[in-house]
């Protein structure tokens, strides 16, 4: 094989790859990815820089390093390998010819691989910026990150510790784990109307709207399902703030989902929704005893 | 000192919420904190030792009363609750790390327990476990969580510093290890 210069993007800095030696193209466990026949040009006749294994893993293949590309992002967050000496334009072109032809993709493993060959276009852009100083050694792009694994080593502990206290507290009972108690009549509340639960709920859309929310994927919510959250909730809560419930559902829809279930068990007078006071927010409860006579 | 004790039992008695010794010391205005704390350890001491189905328990930055754990069945029974519904493990993880990093964003989170949190994020919001404190200074101006006062009631704390620290936490990673 010819030894091959890196084109002019890649700049001086960076050594030729291919230096005299062969990459035997028996070699067991590796796949050739062929990139696909329009978009190879200098590189089809080059040997592969990025296979497979048996497992499915990709694999680069240099002179400078072979293995994997998380080992690779280690040496050179390491220093033992400079990352001049890889030829992350080349690896990228064959990646995305490879990804282009492919009419299946694994998810996971192509985030795995963009994440760390982002880490590695970032570093390397880094060091092959000119500057008029030195690279600050703690702002070394090929500094470690802080080991977060650490982390969460320690949340698990923490979890355990605050099982323990929540199963404690689940033995011992103060004053406010009383629902407080279906009102009665003569507590002067104001059943609301279908307008006045219109009336806040657009209120309240209207404020959802003008805050900024992208919605990234969507879910499928049924009224059934919806209908019955809310009767658990209700069940384990004795009541909910209307506002507040609906305020707290993810999306818009959701939150009109919501809304259509309790006007639904309004209706069925399976809930009560009432109004301590005027201007107060309103209340809603399950009855104690579904549909019963008419007040 | 005994009528302070008394005064002071009565004033936890009709509270809903865990008293505050600022709301105490508005009450009696003219006792010193000191004199009120005094009392408020001898009521402990004196309801935890008696054969008494209420203690003292200070918690959420005041006191309250609480039924001793002897009496978790009648009182669940009153209640009408089966079981009170316990966090899932993850949502307790995603907890625990707002406990320890806040304010912190939803990725950071992410980071730290290596897995999608938004459900469990999503979950503590609505028990009001945790709450939005305002927006990194970051690209995206993400979200940031924080603990609420309810977090610590719910766990019995009554503050943050009583979460085990970091030489704790060593400590029992290490007798984990060993």
């Amino acid at each position: 094989m010819a030894r091959r210069v890196f084109p002019n993007e890649e700049g001086p800095l960076d050594a030729p790859v291919f230096g005299g030696r062969e990459f035997p193209n028996e070699e067991g466990p590796l796949e050739r990815l062929e990139p696909e026949a329009g978009t190879a040009t200098e590189n089809a006749t080059a040997a592969p820089l990025i296979g497979l294994t048996e497992e499915g893993a990709y694999q680069i293949k240099l002179d400078v390093f072979e293995g994997p590309l998380d080992l690779l992002l280690f040496l050179i967050k390491k220093k033992k390998v400079e990352i001049q000496d890889i030829p992350l334009a080349l690896i990228t072109r064959e990646y995305l010819a490879y990804l282009q032809e492919r009419e299946r993709i694994n998810l996971d493993r192509e985030a795995e691989f963009l994440l760390m060959a982002a880490i590695l276009i970032y570093i390397k852009s880094q060091i092959l910026l000119p500057r008029e100083t030195p690279i600050d050694p703690d702002i070394d792009p090929r500094k470690e990150r802080p080991d977060r694994s650490g982390d969460y080593e320690r949340v698990k502990v923490v979890s355990a510790v605050l099982r323990d206290k929540e199963e404690e507290q689940s033995t011992i009972w103060r004053r406010t784990a009383l629902n407080a108690p279906l009102p009665e009549e003569d507590l002067d509340l104001i059943e609301v109307s279908l307008f006045d639960l219109a009336e806040s709920f657009f209120a309240m859309m209207k404020r959802k709207q003008a805050a900024p929310q992208r919605v990234l994927k969507t879910k499928e919510i049924s009224v059934a399902d919806k209908t019955k959250e809310i009767v658990e909730t209700l069940k384990e809560r004795g009541f909910l703030d209307f506002l507040e419930y609906l305020d707290a559902q993810e999306t818009l829809e959701e939150a009109l989902v919501a809304f259509f279930c309790l006007l639904e068990l309004i209706k069925a007078r399976l809930v009560l929704a009432v109004q301590e006071q005027l201007f107060h927010t309103i209340k809603v409860w399950l009855r104690k005893e579904p549909a019963g006579e008419d007040a | 000192m005994d009528e302070l004790k008394n005064i002071l039992e009565a004033l936890i008695f009709i509270s809903v919420e865990p008293l505050t010794l600022e709301k105490i010391k508005e009450v009696l205005n003219d006792v010193p904190e000191e004199e009120i704390l005094q009392a408020l350890l001898n009521l402990g001491t004196e309801l935890e030792s008696a054969p008494r189905a209420i203690r003292l328990v200070q918690t959420g930055g005041g006191w309250v009363f609480m039924t001793k754990p002897a009496f978790d069945p009648p009182v669940r029974k009153l209640l009408q609750i089966e079981r009170r519904k316990k966090l899932s493990p993850a949502a307790l993880e995603a907890l625990s790390a707002v406990a320890y990093h806040q304010p912190v964003t939803q990725t950071d989170i992410m980071t730290i327990r290596g897995v999608d949190s938004t459900h469990s994020l999503h979950t503590l919001l609505e028990n009001k476990l945790i709450k939005i404190s305002g927006r990194k200074d970051a690209p995206g101006r993400p979200l940031l969580y924080k603990t609420t006062e309810k977090f610590l009631t719910y766990f019995g704390l009554n503050s943050l510093e009583e979460l085990p620290r970091e030489e704790e936490l060593k400590k029992i990673l290490e007798e984990g290890n060993a």
